[in-house]
Parts: C-alpha cells; sequence; structure tokens
C-alpha cells in the first residue's frame, strides 16, 4: 500500500495511459470492438476507486501539498516532475475521475465509428486532465495542458457533428494561442528567478516561496505582463467573455461524451489555473486587474444568458449556459474573499455536475430523435416522464433552486462579491453592492432560459407525431444519471466536506491577495467553520 | 615565411576519413558491379555507422587535442553535436530512398555515393575552423546536393528544381566567398579563432563589417532565411520526396553549424571594446530581424499551401527562423557554459527538425507514388483509418514540428527561446514573442494535415502501400527519436552542451 499512496498520483496519471495501450493491444489479439467499452469502464472505475483514496490522507486538510512526488525530469533547464495536491486541487481531480466512466457510459451505444480510438483518446484526454491538476511544475503544468488539446482535438473532429473540422481547429488555435503566450511567461520567471538566486527554476512551490519572501521581485509592470500572459491562456479556457466564441461551436460539435468531459473538466483548467498560478504569483496585478475581471465576467453572465435565451438548439443553449456559469466562478474568485473564492471553487463543482449532466440528457434525446432543435419537441413530459424528471431536476440544480448544489455555490459567491472591497466605495455608490446586483440578474435569466426550454420541450401537448413513440430512459441511462442526482442534493443540502478541506487551501491564495496588498485579512465566520 | 608545424592528428577527422573513403568505395563497387542498390546502401549505412562509433569514442576528449591540422580542424562540442545530426540525418535518408529508388530506378550506387560525399562535406563545415576548410565543405555538400535535386532526370520539375538550386546556390557561395576574401583582408587570416582575437582589437578595419555582411547573405541563402529564401519552396517541391527530406534537414544544419562557427565565435560578445561590440551588436541585430522575418514569412506562406511538399518547404524556412532564435541567443551569451549552451540548443533544435521532417518525409514518398504524384493535400484524404500506422505517425510529426510538449519539438523550442529570453534584452524579447505567435500560425498547416487525414472522407479508393522494410526502420527510428528526445531529451542535451576534454597539447 505504501507504493500506491506514495506514487498515488502518478499512477491515476499514467493508468489511462496504460489503459489506451492496453486497449490497442487487446484489439491487435482479439479483434472483438464489443469489449473495448467494457474494458475502459473498468479502467477507469479503478482509476475512479483509486482516486477515492485521496480523500484518506489527513495532509490534504492541513494546507500545504498532499502525495508529492517530485523527480528531476530534465536537468539542463532544472524541470521537475514535481506532482501534489491540495484542498484546491483534490475535488477536482475526483471530479475528473468521476465523470469518466459517466462520460463513457453515455456514449454506450452512439460510437460506431471507430471505438478503439474513440476510448484511446478519452483515456489520454483523462491523463492529460489529471495532469493539469496535480502538476506543481510551471513546464510540466503547461505540458499537459496542451497536452489535453490533443485528444479533444480528435474527439471533436472525428465524432463530432457536421461541421466539426471548424469546430475543432477553432478549438485548438485558440487554446493554444493563448497558452503559448504562457509559455513564454514561464521562461520569463525562470529568468527573473535565476537573476535573482543565481539558480532559474519552473517549479512553482520554489517560484512561490521567493516570491513570498521577497527574493525574487518584480516592478508592477513586469507583474502586469505576466499575469495577463497567464490570465489570457486561462481565460480563453473558461472561456471568459470575449473569449467565448469557440465554445459554443465546440459543445455544439462535440460527441456528447466530448461536450460532457468538455463542460465539466476541461474549462475547469482555466478557472484552476487562475486560481493556484495567478493569484498566488502575482498578487498584485491580480488586485490591480480584478475590476477588469469582474466587468467581464458580469458581461458573460448577462450575454451569455441572453444569447441562450434564443438559441434553437438545446445544445447550444447550454453552452451558453456555461459561459454564464463560468462567468460567476471568475466573479467569486476576484472578488478575494473567503466567501467568494470558497464559493468559485463549489462552483465549478456544480458546474461541472449539473451542466455534464444537461449535456447527458441533450445527448440521450438526440440519440433518439436525431436533432436538438427545441421546435421539433413539445409534451415530452407524456411520453417519457422519468427523463423529464430528471431533465427538471438538473434544470434546477443549474438555476440555482436552494437544497440543490447550485445555490451554494451562487449564494457563496454573491455574498463573497457584496462583502468584498475590491471594487471602489463612494459616497454615493458601493460598486461591490451593484456588480452583486448586476450578476443577481443572471440568475433571474438563468431561470427565464432553462424554465422557458423545459416548458416548450416537455409541456403541453406532443405536438410533433414523432415523439410519440420516443421510448423513456433505459436503466443503463437511469444508472447514469442517478449518482449526478444524488450528488445535486447531496452537494445541496450538506456542503460541509467539500468546503472543509478545500478551506485552508483557498484561504492561504486569499490571504495572499490580500496580505501583499496591504490590507488586512478580515477573518469571516463561515458557517462551515462553526 | 615562417613554417610551423602543421599538428597532423588523423584521428580528429577519422570521421570525416571513414565517410569520405566509404563514398570512394561505394562509387567504385558501383562502377565495377552496377545495379546492387541493396548492397551500395548497406555499405553506406555501415560507414556511417563506423563513422558515429568514431565519434562516439573520441567524444570524451582526453585522447584528441581541441584543434589539429594547424588550427584548421577544431574538436569541440559544435563540432560533434552537429555531426550526429548529420549522420543521423544520411543514415535515414538511405533508408528512407531505399523505396524510391526502387520505385523510379534510381541508379543507387550514384545516389549513395554522392550522399555520403554530401555528409562528408557537412562533417567538413562543422569541424572546420578555417574559412577555408568551410568553404571546402560547403560546396563539396552544395556540388553532390545540386545533383541528388535533379536526379529524377525525365522529369521536367526535378530538372528546375536542379537548376534553381545550381543558379542560385552557386550566387549564394560567390557571396560568402567575396565575404570570407574581405574578412581575410580586414583581419589577415582565415582562422576563425585568430579572427576572434583580431576582433577584440578596437581599431579593426570596417571592411571587417562589409564581410560579415557578405556572409549572412551566403549563410541566409544556404539555411533558406527571409529575405533569402525564395528559391527554397520550388527547389523543395521539385526534388525527389527523400532528397527534399534531406536538403531541409541535412545541408540546412550543416550550414547553420559553419554560421554559428563563424559568427558566435568568430564575431563574440566582446566585453568594453566598443568597435567589436559594435560588430557583435551589428550582427545580432540583423540576425534578429531576419529571425522575425523568416519565421513569419514561412508560416503564413505554409498556410496558403495546397501540396503538402511546399508546405514541409515553407515549414522549413520558418524552422529555420525558431533556429535562428536561438542562433542570436547564442550570439549575445556573456559567459562560455551559456554559449554552448545555445550552440547546443540550436544542435538540438536541428536534431528535432530533422527527425521529424525525415521522418514526413519517409511517409510522403511512400504515399506519394511514383513522380510524387500525389502530394496535394487531397490526396491524403481520408487516409486516417484506411492506414492507422502511417496516418498517427505522420500526424506524430507534424505535433512535434508544431512543438507540441512530449515531442522532440517542444524540447527544442524551449531551449531555443531560453539564451534569447535570457539576454533580457527588449529585441530579442520581441523575437520571441514574434517565435510564440508563429507556433500558434502554424497550428493551423500542421494541424490541416490532420484534419484531412482523419476528419475528411476520401472520394476515391485507397489501395494501403505495403511499408518496405527500410522504410518501416527509419519511420520507427523517427517515432523513438520524436518521443525519446521529446520526453528523455535530458540526456542529449547535456552531452551536447558539454566541451569534450582537449588533450594536454603536446607538440611534436
Amino acid at each position: 500500500m505504501d507504493f500506491v499512496s506514495e506514487n498515488l498520483l502518478t499512477l491515476l496519471i499514467l493508468l489511462p495511459v496504460f489503459g489506451a495501450v492496453g486497449l490497442l493491444a487487446h484489439q491487435m489479439f482479439w479483434k472483438q470492438e464489443e469489449h473495448l467499452k467494457w474494458v475502459t469502464l473498468a479502467i477507469t472505475v479503478v482509476i475512479f476507486l483509486l482516486s477515492l483514496l485521496l480523500l484518506g490522507d489527513g495532509g490534504t486538510k492541513a494546507g500545504g501539498f498532499a502525495f508529492v512526488k517530485n523527480v528531476p525530469w530534465i536537468e539542463a533547464i532544472n524541470t521537475n516532475y514535481h506532482v501534489g495536491i491540495d484542498g484546491l486541487s483534490l475535488w477536482l481531480v475526483i471530479l475528473t475521475t468521476f465523470i469518466m466512466p459517466i462520460a463513457i457510459l453515455s456514449t454506450w451505444h452512439a460510437v460506431e465509428k471507430r471505438p478503439l480510438a474513440f476510448y484511446a483518446f478519452l483515456l489520454l484526454l483523462q491523463s492529460a486532465m489529471i495532469g493539469v491538476f496535480v502538476s506543481l511544475d510551471l513546464l510540466v503544468f503547461y505540458l499537459f495542458f496542451e497536452a489535453s488539446l490533443v485528444p479533444m482535438f480528435f474527439l471533436i473532429g472525428i465524432w463530432g457533428g457536421a461541421n466539426r473540422i471548424y469546430a475543432a481547429v477553432k478549438f485548438f488555435i485558440f487554446t493554444a494561442v493563448g497558452s503559448l503566450l504562457m509559455l513564454v511567461a514561464i521562461i520569463a520567471l525562470y529568468f527573473m528567478h535565476q537573476q535573482a538566486t543565481g539558480v532559474g527554476t519552473f517549479d512553482f512551490v520554489t517560484l512561490l516561496g521567493s516570491i513570498e519572501s521577497g527574493t525574487l521581485a518584480f516592478s508592477a509592470s513586469t507583474g502586469l505582463l505576466l499575469f495577463i500572459a497567464f490570465a489570457l491562456a486561462f481565460s480563453i479556457k473558461v472561456p471568459l467573455f470575449p473569449f467565448h466564441t469557440w465554445l459554443p461551436d465546440a459543445h455544439t460539435e462535440a460527441p456528447t461524451a466530448g461536450s460532457v468531459i468538455l463542460a465539466a473538466v476541461l474549462l475547469k483548467m482555466g478557472t484552476y489555473g487562475l486560481m493556484r498560478f495567478n493569484f498566488p504569483l502575482f498578487p498584485e496585478a491580480a488586485r490591480e486587474l480584478a475590476p477588469i475581471f469582474i466587468i467581464l465576467a458580469i458581461i458573460g453572465i448577462i450575454y451569455g444568458a441572453l444569447v441562450a435565451m434564443v438559441q434553437p438548439d438545446v445544445k447550444r443553449l447550454v453552452a451558453y449556459s456555461s459561459v454564464a456559469h463560468m462567468g460567476f466562478v471568475i466573479l467569486g474568485m476576484f472578488s478575494f474573499t473567503e466567501w467568494g473564492m470558497q464559493g468559485a471553487l463549489y462552483q465549478m463543482l456544480n458546474h461541472g455536475i449539473s451542466t455534464g449532466a444537461l449535456f447527458l440528457l441533450v445527448g440521450f434525446i438526440y440519440e433518439r430523435r436525431h436533432t436538438r432543435e427545441i421546435s421539433e419537441f413539445g409534451g415530452l413530459a407524456n411520453v417519457m416522464p422519468i427523463y423529464a424528471t430528471f431533465f427538471v431536476i438538473t434544470a434546477m440544480s443549474s438555476i440555482g433552486l436552494p437544497f440543490l448544489n447550485g445555490f451554494v455555490g451562487e449564494f457563496l459567491i454573491m455574498v463573497g462579491m457584496w462583502k468584498s472591497s475590491i471594487l471602489a466605495v463612494t459616497a454615493t455608490a458601493n460598486w461591490n453592492y451593484i456588480a452583486t446586483m448586476a450578476a443577481g440578474t443572471g440568475v433571474i435569466f438563468a431561470a427565464v432560459y432553462l424554465l422557458w426550454m423545459i416548458q416548450r420541450v416537455f409541456f403541453g401537448k406532443v405536438t410533433n407525431e414523432k415523439n410519440r413513440i420516443l421510448t423513456d430512459l433505459t436503466p443503463r441511462e437511469i444508472g447514469i444519471m442517478i449518482p449526478l442526482l444524488f450528488l445535486m442534493v447531496f452537494m445541496g443540502v450538506y456542503p460541509r466536506p467539500f468546503l472543509d478541506r478545500s478551506r485552508d487551501a483557498v484561504v492561504a491564495i486569499q490571504e495572499r491577495v490580500v496580505k501583499q496588498a496591504g490590507g488586512t485579512v478580515e477573518v469571516v465566520e463561515t458557517f462551515e467553520k462553526e | 615565411m615562417q613554417l610551423s608545424d602543421p599538428n597532423v592528428n588523423l584521428l580528429i577527422i577519422m570521421p570525416e576519413i571513414i565517410i569520405a573513403l566509404t563514398g570512394v568505395i561505394v562509387m567504385l563497387y558501383d562502377c565495377f558491379f552496377p545495379k546492387n542498390r541493396g548492397i551500395t546502401g548497406t555499405m553506406s549505412l555501415i560507414g556511417i555507422a563506423a563513422a558515429a562509433i568514431s565519434i562516439a569514442l573520441i567524444w570524451p576528449g582526453g585522447s584528441v587535442p581541441a584543434s589539429a591540422w594547424g588550427g584548421m580542424i577544431v574538436h569541440d562540442s559544435l563540432r560533434l553535436s552537429f555531426s550526429v545530426v548529420f549522420l543521423l540525418v544520411a543514415a535515414l535518408t538511405i533508408l528512407v530512398s531505399s523505396v524510391w529508388i526502387e520505385r523510379e530506378d534510381v541508379p543507387g550506387g550514384e545516389y549513395h555515393a554522392l550522399l555520403l560525399f554530401a555528409t562528408f562535406g557537412m562533417l567538413l563545415m562543422s569541424s572546420g575552423n578555417d574559412l577555408v576548410i568551410i568553404f571546402l565543405g560547403l560546396e563539396t555538400l552544395s556540388i553532390a546536393t545540386y545533383v541528388m535535386a535533379g536526379l529524377r532526370k525525365s522529369d521536367l520539375k526535378s530538372n528546375e528544381s536542379a537548376m534553381k538550386y545550381f543558379i542560385l546556390g552557386s550566387l549564394a557561395s560567390a557571396f560568402l566567398l567575396y565575404g570570407m576574401a574581405l574578412i581575410y583582408g580586414a583581419t589577415g587570416t582565415m582562422n576563425i579563432t585568430e579572427i576572434a582575437a583580431k576582433v577584440a582589437d578596437p581599431n579593426f578595419p570596417a571592411l571587417l563589417l562589409v564581410g560579415a555582411a557578405m556572409l549572412i547573405v551566403g549563410f541566409g541563402f544556404k539555411v533558406a532565411a527571409a529575405p533569402f529564401h525564395v528559391w527554397a519552396p520550388d527547389v523543395y517541391e521539385g526534388a525527389p520526396s527523400p532528397v527534399t527530406g534531406f536538403m531541409a534537414a541535412g545541408p540546412k544544419a550543416a550550414a547553420f553549424a559553419s554560421f554559428l562557427r563563424i559568427f558566435v565565435i568568430g564575431f563574440p560578445v566582446v566585453g568594453g571594446l566598443e568597435a567589436a561590440g559594435y560588430l557583435n551588436y551589428s550582427w545580432t541585430t540583423a540576425l534578429a530581424v531576419m529571425a522575425i522575418a523568416t519565421m513569419t514569412v514561412g508560416n503564413v506562406a505554409a498556410i496558403m499551401q495546397n501540396n503538402v511538399k511546399r508546405m514541409l518547404a515553407y515549414s522549413s524556412i520558418s524552422h529555420a527562423g525558431y533556429a535562428l532564435v536561438g542562433f542570436v541567443g547564442a550570439g549575445v551569451a556573456l559567459t562560455q557554459s551559456n554559449r554552448d549552451a545555445a550552440i547546443a540548443a540550436v544542435a538540438f533544435y536541428m536534431l528535432s527538425y530533422a527527425v521529424a521532417n525525415i521522418g514526413s518525409f519517409a511517409i510522403i514518398t511512400l504515399l506519394g507514388q511514383k513522380n510524387d504524384r500525389r502530394t496535394e493535400f487531397e490526396d491524403f484524404n481520408g487516409i486516417g483509418f484506411k492506414s492507422p500506422v502511417l496516418a498517427f505517425t505522420l500526424s506524430l510529426f507534424m505535433l512535434s514540428l508544431l512543438g507540441l510538449p512530449l515531442t522532440a519539438g517542444f524540447i527544442g523550442k524551449v531551449l531555443v527561446f531560453r539564451p534569447a529570453l535570457e539576454a533580457n534584452n527588449p529585441l530579442l524579447t520581441i523575437m520571441v514573442v514574434a517565435a510564440v505567435i508563429n507556433t500558434a500560425i502554424s497550428a493551423y498547416y500542421y494541424l490541416r494535415m490532420i484534419v484531412v487525414m482523419f476528419f475528411k472522407e476520401r472520394a476515391t479508393d485507397w489501395v494501403e502501400p505495403r511499408i518496405p522494410s527500410a522504410l518501416a526502420a527509419a519511420i520507427l527510428v523517427t517515432v523513438i527519436g520524436t518521443f525519446y528526445f521529446g520526453i528523455f531529451g535530458n540526456r542529449v542535451i547535456e552531452r551536447f552542451s558539454t566541451q569534450p576534454i582537449a588533450e594536454a597539447v603536446s607538440q611534436r
């Protein structure tokens, strides 16, 4: 067991790769394509169970990094394979491993073309995603960040819809442009560290230590440039308004499994990166640019909601709702209060579960009717009652109904923004309040577009004869949805286990941003702390 | 005139001797037993392997002096690391061309002999520490390559390619020679070590600057850097695919080796001396601008190509630009170890480029069929799952050329960007940012290859080609190389950047 717990993260990264190789070998020797999905499912379930071991460590709670592995990789440029997790990454890793089996089950019958390559790419994607969340060396992080592009590129390009080539190329180029500038910033950090201390390093912990102790200091303008280079990569990935245009295309064209993973995990890489790297490394710049990010986030929330409202295609609607939801996450992060940042992290998980579930549900109906046009449907609740129930619950979670997970996240974010002191407070107006209220309208819009869509799709009379013969969800589909629905309720009723574990890591980041700017850390008595 | 001891040392030029002898033997064998392609190819490979072993033996140093033959041949990390690139390129090219020689009934013995002579020229270009030796190496290389480009005698495009290459190559050689003459006029010596010492004199004549400018033009042609790149696409498209792969990887790397030797070592940064500082400043600035232009021109033009070979030709131009980034970084490096690291970075870059490039051309040669008929992008439509091994391998090479992590191209890019950023100079930082933006642009056309292979449907029939064993070996080596240099590149870089230990100078 020692070996497993010492190398747990490495195992989590490598197992999917071995799995992919195993699939290739299986296909070479047995040539039985119908086995592939079972093998893949088994691999991902094993990985999920293994990842649960991460919860067992006390180190995660105490702050700092747990399950650390640090071995030299390229000595010539002093880069190390350094991985570890803390409260920030813990839940994202588990979200990744949790969503994979679901994604695979979701396309159980839908992948007829090239199943081997499909499952191999999914596994490679999983490996890269886990790598992103656990790497503590900037170069290694960059490596996984880029590596996650390729499998997704193929997933969209080969198994996507009619316009898949455009969507795949757009997805790749948008993300690559941002991340390449981040690479320059990473190398620049290396040299600044070299000039300051004599030893260049890509190691996040070392860099952070040098910045905290003041050994590595850079001018305000340099800090801003570096912050922007990092933030651009992450903002494109989130995506923050105005960089969001790749998202609806990619989501609409991707196969269901791809959309689920894209929404649930890939977008989180952006918000995770901002919190993990941008805030602690460049706290002054983070504070200085916070108003811009808050404004963009609010524009994203409202714009995403308004555009979602008029979409004729259900999947595109959900895609635009992603833009709005991720706007909330950004807003919470940049409030720099414990409430807001914890809420942002919580909302990342919520969005992964709720939006992932919505994409699954859209996928189910698409498999039956091969269309996603809202106008094609109507009165589905009469024909598919279970499906309708699930859809409504999921939509409610996405809207943020109390006792469902979305509420907790959005509530925390709004409280955090309200209590924040990041925006100007003038005699006539406290802009933090105004920002909160503006974001609050987004919740109302969310209710409007989702409920309106539900009304058109599920209620009323069955208008289209083709819909009469639709079958309700199969046991497999119900089985996929049950864990997601359970989590929606559980996380909505009892968020403490989640928030407790992430608290120390999040507060550490918050304190850094606030302290560095000469501010004082206000001690917030949150309800999860008692 | 005083005669000095020429310091004859055969060991130091053992790789060159072995390659040249093998070339002669192959040529003679072909005279008496013509049309034995397999045998001449095997002989050449054995010769290359022997040369590689001799390099490995003399590499650690200790057994050979730092320079011999009156200072005309040097034994340093630049020479050694580039020699590795040349030998690898030559060996891979022989493996790749086997399928083409068979298909088009090319005189195999001649071809192999020419390739070996070209390799000899390349080796000499990296080990020569004297302008004359460098020029000799260059001409040996060039003349052999002119012939190779035109080997497909019945094909008009191939003829055009050889003709263009010959005329423009000669022009470039003329520029080089004139530049060398001017430098000799200014410094009174052909030896690069002595030139470096003379340059340190604050009162060097302005003639040196003119000479250096001429050399930049000449080498600019040879490495196909903008604005001296226009010949490259036509020549690369017309030449037979294996030869194109060779030209883009080998002679380009060789030109970089001498280019580095003359400029970085011959015109170094000299602290406190204004005149020499001016020389160094001038050429680094000029090359930085050229690097930006080269990358941009190459990438933007590559986007618009519909022919895969032409696309790769433009991509090769842009890669010369990336290598120039590291080159300029080497030029401004202030310490010996930084300089060595930067030179090693350029060598590593050429190595990673060579592997991915020759790998791509191997597959294009195989799929191109007779006379390279099928080299348009449409010809690759939808072959992804019909020939998965070839298609995935080609995709891997494209991603390596793009510089995606875990491939050799990524480590290469990081390494060449590093010295340029280290200088902390605004122009060089702009250059690196330009390089990064260019990398993003290049994503479009490299991905296009993947898009046509995997995402498009094939309209016409596809007969999966049989992969001959020699080509399979070449593909295997390049695939392993791409991953090995990308994941365990550490060992190679370390080797490349460590100077061999010089033998205690023994004057006889």
